[in-house]
């Protein structure tokens, strides 16, 4: 059993492997194709991103810097998102009512993209506050909403067991209702996190702090640099890549008494 | 000989209304139950059996009418009765252990003490080793068990059982009757099993306590005077069947038609009706 499950995870590796050296020899064939020199081979990136990692970018940052500016930044809007959705999500999924009377502002407010936010954003904050309200914009509403879906999912006939054994409403609400919307609470935050780390890069292109990773992608940019450029971009999808997997190692961990973790 | 009364359902109305429909569930429900007796309640489908044992247990209020234990009303869910629930309703989160822990839990036992009795009554319902596996990678009858000792950890007076047999399958439920049987014999508890099946309701019970359809009284109280181990090929289990089936007969028949009607809606199967009209 085991050897066949490292089987099947060993041929994904495989097949990914052999993709991703097909995308690579097709981009090699456009590059070829079209020869511009706007327009990088693999190998010019990776030679970008080697002078990027031991000498820093042209005014010297280095590249980890950027890493850890962006992903800070994400991580404490990110924070602040989970500790005010999770509570007002369960708030709202236990009262309906609570929820109806406050419809009408939630709503439309979660239908403008944090982008729209960053002039206002830049106008009112200062320093890390403002990505922080961009981040925590993105992040919030998939925590909440997850967090509110999660609670009403509750199977009431759990809740008469947990009254039957002698729960008090405390102890229905944190070892049933809670326990119960964990699965779906800890999803939401993994979207939100998702989220939060694209909205980002959005706002530090406009931000105007000298770090980061959105920074870096527009100052090379500006530098006609596009092998940099592309530096930038795939750092920060293998970053968001291994954010959202290790949210999900932790999920399939914490989650083992539920029958699988969904991608 | 005088038996201390445990239980006192006291003419049990109950009203409710389901998507707008208003139910009538009981009408004046008076039945007494004494201790460490047997007892199954036993109606036809949907005659409010389960609300009954639902306001036993506390988690609903009667319209009018009282349910008291020892004497005292029962207003909440009470320490001293516990439940079985027929799908289990084991907290899938929590592995075995911890689910038969849950009531020791709310009343504050500490840790070593909740684990030495949920261990001593998993080996006590056969689940020795099962401690850390979660529901989910439990069969029925596994579940079940559980269900059972975590009713019984919390050393309960009265252990009322809503349909508990009937989510399992036949031959593993025949076995955890006669497990609970001897559970009941060894201790001092009194058992409330609600069911729509007679012969389990004669296998185990004292005293049957017969519904009748919505709005359910108490149309019969059956004492079941056969000797204990119960035979189900019997000839005596099967006269008593036989006449439990004719008392329950009348209020049986509303839903054969009801089933009968549904089964030709389902599957157009002329020779049902014929039967039926038979």
């Amino acid at each position: 059993m085991a050897s066949k499950f490292l089987g099947k995870s060993y041929k994904t590796f495989l097949n990914n492997f052999v993709s991703l050296t097909i995308f690579l020899f097709l981009w090699e064939i456009l590059s070829i194709t079209i020869s511009s020199p706007f327009f990088p081979n693999p190998l010019d990136v990776w030679e970008a991103f080697l002078i990027l990692l031991l000498k820093g970018d042209v005014e010297g940052i280095s590249l980890t810097t950027h890493i850890v500016a962006s992903v800070s930044r994400v991580l404490l809007g990110f924070g602040l998102a989970v500790v005010t959705g999770i509570p007002l999500g369960l708030v709202m999924g236990l009262k309906r009512v609570a929820y109806g009377s406050v419809r009408s502002i939630l709503e439309p407010l979660r239908f403008i993209p944090p982008i729209a936010w960053i002039p206002l954003a830049i106008i009112l904050l200062t320093g890390c506050a403002r990505y922080m309200l961009i981040i925590w914009l993105g992040a919030f509403f998939p925590i909440l909403l997850n967090t509110m879906a999660g609670v009403q999912t509750v199977n009431p006939t759990l809740i008469d067991v947990a009254k039957v054994f002698g729960a008090d409403k405390k102890t229905i609400v944190v070892k049933t209702v809670f326990s119960n919307a964990l699965p779906e609470v800890f999803a939401g935050m993994r979207i939100g996190l998702g989220v939060g780390w694209m909205c980002i890069v959005a706002a530090e292109m406009i931000g105007g702090e000298m770090a980061g990773l959105g920074w870096l992608i527009l100052k090379y940019g500006e530098l006609l640099n596009v092998s940099g450029m592309i530096v930038g971009m795939v750092l920060i999808g293998i970053i968001g890549l291994l954010m959202n997997e290790t949210f999900l190692r932790v999920e399939k961990r914490v989650f083992r008494w539920r029958r699988e973790v969904t991608l | 000989m005088t038996l201390s009364k445990c239980l006192e359902v006291e003419k049990v109305v109950k009203h409710y209304s389901h998507n707008g429909k208003h139910v009538h569930a009981l009408d004046q429900v008076t039945f007494h139950v004494h201790k460490k007796e047997f007892i199954c309640i036993i109606g036809p489908s949907g005659c409010g059996k389960s609300t009954l044992l639902k306001i036993i247990a506390g988690l609903d209020r009667p319209t009018s009418g009282e349910v008291r234990f020892q004497g005292e009303t029962v207003k909440e869910p009470h320490p001293k009765i516990s439940m079985v629930f027929q799908s289990f309703a084991l907290f899938p989160w929590r592995t075995v252990l911890q689910n038969v822990e849950f009531g020791l839990e709310t009343r504050g036992v500490p840790k070593a003490e909740r684990r030495k009795i949920a261990l001593e009554l998993l080996e006590l319902v056969g689940l020795k080793g099962y401690e850390n596996a979660y529901p989910k990678e439990l069969s029925g009858g596994m579940k079940q068990r559980v269900g059972i000792a975590r009713a019984l950890a919390v050393d309960p007076e009265i252990v009322l059982m809503d349909e508990a047999f009937s989510a399992i399958d036949e031959f593993t439920a025949q076995v955890l009757r006669n497990e609970v049987l001897e559970l009941w014999e060894e201790t001092e508890k009194t058992f409330i099993l609600v069911t729509h099946n007679l012969t389990e309701a004669l296998e185990m019970a004292d005293r049957i306590i017969v519904l009748s359809t919505r709005p359910a009284k108490v149309k019969h109280e059956y004492h079941v005077s056969l000797k204990r181990p119960r035979n189900r090929s019997d000839s005596k289990f099967l006269r008593c069947q036989k006449e439990l089936f004719n008392i329950l007969k009348s209020e049986l028949e509303h839903t054969i038609v009801r089933h009968k009607l549904k089964a030709i809606h389902e599957h157009f199967k002329i020779e049902d009706m014929e039967s039926f009209q038979r």
